[in-house]
């Protein structure tokens, strides 16, 4: 894994590393990724991949409204909002 | 009369006797918590609160719950309205949750009572409960030795006789790792037994709730309350809830259980042997019957749930972005400058390794041979339980390769060294199997574990088979000194 | 150089279900700020989603009506990206198994009908809206929106010029609107669409870079937009430079096309499948109920207009071609049997104020029911088809029925012989030139009669008895 590689890695997850940290960090991340290499000795030809160990199907709800206006303690937990909106800084598009 | 070590029934006779109310019980818990203040077991108390309950439940007659009055603990990751819940994890140390977990709010509907959140692996992660943000928890056997993780505040909360249960979530292990190595008992139920609804999840297809406990006939009691459908996890089973209790008392005469070929028990310490071939011998004179069974792709486990837990964690903590709750980072220049401030600032690392592994094993280009591959191999794995399970009742594994070790011993330079502590553990996660700890003997002073795995939703068979062990020997009923606490 | 547009549209529809996708929280427009929101929502540590049944069944009526391929077991993925009205860090779409496989839909161009093929449609989650300008250096976030249900809809790179891409989306609102599975709103941004336009030199096979105009909400603005960008498009070609392949903003009071700022940094987005979802099964016997509850087409309804009122093919056709006029009529031919009075005053008078406004008939203050009765009055000869333009104009601004505005304003029609007769005897006395005139042979001088007569009645005499009466009387 690179120095580019894990850059990228790091801004799809929005996390930086300390750059007295990056290279133990990279280290770390490739002993996993050599540790998850393992599966490539098993043969999956033709296996179905196995998302959920529940082989069913989803239980749908009706379209019939049931909740709360929960905005106050929402807005409550939010470390910026005013009294109708959470706040974040100004984006422009 | 010290409340110290009992179990639930033991809890139980003396508040039906009147020899201790429920408010007296709770006081004398919060008390004891807090002269054991250095296990460091819990991050939040639920003083007032639960107090106010045990006073309400003295007062009503109506239920006759086995668990009424009785004081209980939860994992820092179930919601808790109202009072602070943090997965152990900076990011949510200041956050208040709006609503309650399905499973504490039917432990509560029973009757019990919240002392308090236990300690945790930051979001679950981690085998040895040392990457909270709230600091390690010590083995109640050993000081400045690990409990286990991800539940390990809880499991040295029960360990220390504070408390007689309480729940834990099991990834991988985090509530069998810590069961085995704080000398308790824990169950992970099948898949989609007990709601996720309010559990903060860590890996979505691999996560379930389950107790810990003095016995396996406590874990019973509080699997009966917590399992059961709830529409709001679609991935919760809309199956009949048999009373575990019922057959915990037959006679397991004929069991077949199965001992996995490819675990090579003999690598293992010759200590961890022993205990396994004693305990064999225990079951045997009990009637059961061992078989070696096979189970090829199991050396796969490992490096399966290494690619799916942390991409499925990597998407499942983006929500942990600084804007509706959680951490914020201060003085940030723009939206993406707060997301990573945030974040970077609010995870610990084992966190941060993980959500890195599972966005690189999502990305374009590896998709295909990481996360996909891993699924693929993950219906192998389940392939391999449903072909022994036609010729077995139960299997039988240790736990954990070996006992709990000191603080900062492992995983250190190396974290794949860590993650072999599941080796036993992780695949009846992956096959979505229920799977129980119970403790068997000690090696150098520390507990270890048996583990037995059943097939699909027969917890009742689990149980059954780990009270049989238990009305048989007693290491469950062995306490640690408590001399250095 | 001649060059050749390729215009691919993914256009989202707001599906019109009571409660979100994920969750139980109401849809309704409009509300305060995040008040439609509930933990789900909110993405809240520790939730779950489930699925609306309603939102699948609406997106299969869709896929039904356009020849598609329903896949009956459908999976969700998540789509990871950051984005501040975007609450769980992931949008719930659908990826690898849509709901709505292939289909296609019929459009009018100049040259006739085009049909244009459509990949697929799946369901997914709206995302909460951002508010930009509102707040000193800060953007608000409202989450009443976030989760709402849309099916995207995915047209193949076969429309060639703006004017198609407008009739597409109208033939997709008018069919949305008539399957029930969107109210249509565009100002509200139940239908919105997004366009990928790419040019090449006329006669290539090869696509050249397109760009990605996103969210325009208005018929005029795709026609506009897609004419810009082409524009744009030309021009740096034929300058010699490269079309980039990015993400634009249409800006309706520039007119013109901008690269998206918020859109710079490449994404992946990384989909796997939602591991909180189990898929989701359609039963064959709710494939049967949703066939067996299927909505009324435009075609279908003009059918029915001729045949069971009689209608005029025209007529019907307009009738039928807007949902909201055809759910009008059907509810106004309830209350009255003069069904061609009814279509003539929808098309004409009716048509003509809607225009006007540039409103639809449900959003003005026409009841179905006050304009069968407005009919029902001209055809018992209560009132003449004059007075009732101006009973129509005050229905349309205060909402009253028109009996009510019949009474209070004393605007029956007169259809007693002897009373008109009365008037009329008074007009041929005061008038005597005229009289002569007229029966000297100039006929056109009846006009000048009713006119006065009706000026006296202030209108309300009924015109053919004044006309038959002034021609006894004049004759005699």
């Amino acid at each position: 894994m690179d120095q580019e590689t894990v850059r990228t890695i790091c801004y799809l997850a929005r996390l930086e590393i300390d750059k007295d940290k990056a290279e133990k960090i990279e280290n770390e991340l490739e002993a996993i990724i050599n540790l998850i290499g393992g599966l490539q000795a098993f043969d999956t030809e033709n296996i179905e991949p196995l998302y959920s160990p529940l082989e069913q199907k989803a239980f749908k709800h009706e379209d019939i409204e049931n909740s709360d206006n929960k905005k106050d303690e929402f807005l409550k937990n939010a470390a910026a909002s005013n009294d109708d909106y959470f706040l974040v800084p100004r984006v422009v598009e | 009369m010290s409340i110290q070590y009992k179990t639930i029934s033991q809890l139980r006779e003396m508040i039906d006797a009147k020899s201790i109310s429920s408010q007296e019980l709770v006081k004398e818990t919060l008390k004891l918590a807090e002269s054991l203040k250095e296990l460091n077991c819990f991050v939040t108390m639920n003083k007032d609160e639960g107090i106010k309950k045990a006073i309400e439940v003295d007062g009503t007659n109506t239920s006759n719950s086995l668990l009424k009055g009785i004081p209980l603990a939860q994992k820092d990751l179930f919601c808790t309205e109202g009072l602070r819940t943090t997965c152990s994890s900076k990011i949510l140390a200041d956050f208040v949750p709006p609503y309650t977990a399905t499973a504490v709010e039917k432990l509560e509907n029973a009757g019990s009572i919240t002392i308090g959140k236990t300690n945790m692996d930051e979001f679950a992660m981690g085998s040895s409960n040392e990457t909270s943000f709230f600091g390690n928890v010590h083995n109640p056997w050993k000081k400045g030795y690990v409990p286990g993780g991800s539940s390990g505040g809880s499991a040295a909360a029960v360990a220390a006789g504070i408390i007689p249960a309480a729940t834990g979530t099991d990834t991988g292990g985090s509530i069998r790792q810590p069961a085995a190595h704080c000398g308790i008992t824990g169950i992970k139920p099948t898949y989609g037994r007990v709601s996720r609804w309010g559990m903060i999840a860590f890996a979505s297809s691999l996560d379930q709730a389950g107790p810990l406990a003095r016995s396996a006939e406590d874990c019973a009691i509080l699997l009966n309350e917590m399992s059961g459908y709830d529409p709001k996890d679609t991935t919760c089973l809309n199956v009949e809830n048999t009373n575990l209790l019922q057959s915990i008392n037959q006679p397991i005469k004929g069991l077949k259980i199965g001992i996995v070929k490819e675990f090579n028990l003999g690598d293992l310490k010759a200590e961890v042997q022993i205990r396994f071939e004693e305990s064999k011998k225990i079951y045997e004179s009990l009637g059961a019957e061992f078989v070696e069974i096979s189970l090829p792709s199991i050396s796969a486990s490992v490096p399966t749930y290494y690619s799916i837990a942390p991409a499925e964690c990597s998407s499942n903590l983006s929500r942990f972005d600084g804007v509706r709750f959680g951490y914020r980072a201060k003085d940030t220049d723009d939206l993406n400058d707060l997301y990573i401030k945030s974040r970077s600032e609010g995870f610990g690392d084992e966190v941060k390794r993980r959500i890195l592994i599972g966005t690189y094993a999502l990305s374009a280009g590896y998709y295909d041979a990481y996360y996909k591959k891993a699924q693929q191999v993950r219906r192998l794995i389940k392939n391999d339980f449903e072909v022994a399970f036609r010729s077995i009742d139960l299997i039988m594994t240790p736990t954990s390769p070996g006992t709990a070790f000191a603080f900062g011993s492992k995983g250190v330079q190396n974290p794949v060294e860590l993650y072999l502590e599941d080796l036993f553990t992780i695949s009846s996660n992956l096959a979505g199997l229920p799977a129980i700890s119970i403790p068997h003997g000690k090696v150098n002073g520390l507990p270890v574990g048996l583990q037995l795995i059943g097939n699909f939703l027969k917890e009742d068979l689990l149980l059954n088979a780990a009270h049989i062990f238990q009305q048989n020997s007693e290491f469950h009923l062995e306490r640690p000194s408590m001399e250095e606490f | 150089m001649t060059w050749e547009t390729v215009i691919g549209l993914e256009t989202h529809v707001q599906l019109s279900t009571k409660t979100k996708l994920f969750s139980r929280a109401s849809t309704t427009f409009g509300k305060s700020p995040n008040t439609n929101v509930n933990l789900i929502d909110c993405g809240l540590p520790g939730v779950l989603p489930s699925v609306n049944k309603e939102a699948f069944y609406k997106a299969i009526r869709f896929g039904m009506a356009v020849g598609s391929k329903i896949n009956q077991t459908s999976i969700f993925d998540r789509k990871n990206y950051f984005y501040a009205d975007l609450p769980k860090g992931y949008q719930i779409t659908q990826m690898d198994l849509p709901i709505v496989l292939g289909g296609k839909i019929d459009i009018q161009t100049d040259s006739g009908i085009k049909t244009i093929n459509i990949t697929r449609a799946h369901l997914e989650e709206d995302a909460g809206k951002s508010i930009h300008d509102e707040f000193d250096g800060f953007s608000a976030i409202d989450l009443n929106r976030a989760g709402t249900p849309l099916l995207e809809i995915v047209s193949e790179p076969e429309i060639s010029n703006a004017k198609e891409a407008v009739s597409y989306m109208k033939a997709m609102h008018q069919l949305v609107t008539f399957l029930d599975v969107s109210d249509g709103n565009m100002s509200q941004g139940s239908l919105r669409c997004d366009a990928n336009v790419s040019i090449r030199k006329k006669g290539d096979s090869k696509l050249g870079t397109r760009t990605e105009i996103k969210n325009i909400n208005s018929f005029k603005f795709i026609e506009k937009a897609i004419n810009f960008e082409i524009k744009r498009q030309v021009q740096v070609l034929e300058s010699g430079g490269n079309v980039i392949q990015e993400t634009r903003l249409y800006d309706s009071y520039k007119d013109e096309t901008r690269p998206m700022r918020s859109k710079e940094f490449a994404n992946d987005y990384r989909y796997f499948p939602e591991p909180d979802l189990l898929p989701v099964v359609i039963s064959d016997s709710e494939m049967q109920e949703i066939k067996d509850h299927f909505p009324e087409l435009p075609k279908e309804k003009k059918a029915r207009y001729q045949k069971e009122y009689g209608l005029a093919i025209y007529d019907a056709q307009i009738i039928a071609s807007s949902k909201s006029m055809a759910d009008f009529f059907d509810a106004a031919v309830q209350k009255t049997k003069n069904y061609i009075l009814l279509s003539n005053w929808l098309i004409g008078e009716i048509s003509a104020f809607l225009n006007k406004e540039t409103i639809e008939i449900n959003e003005s203050k026409l009841s179905a029911e006050n304009v069968a009765v407005l009919i029902n009055r001209i055809d018992d000869q209560t009132i003449s088809g004059k007075i009732a333009k101006s009973i129509f104009e005050e229905m349309c601004s205060s909402g009253e029925s028109p009996d009510q505005i019949i009474e209070t304003k004393g605007l029956k029609q007169i259809t007693d012989d002897d009373s008109i007769e009365k008037v009329v005897d008074e007009v041929i006395a005061n008038n005597p030139d005229q009289v002569e005139g007229y029966q000297s042979g100039k006929d056109k001088l009846l006009g000048f009669f009713v006119g006065q007569v009706m000026k006296e009645t202030q209108g309300k005499a009924n015109p053919q008895t004044v006309n038959k009466i002034l021609k006894e009387k004049l004759t005699k």
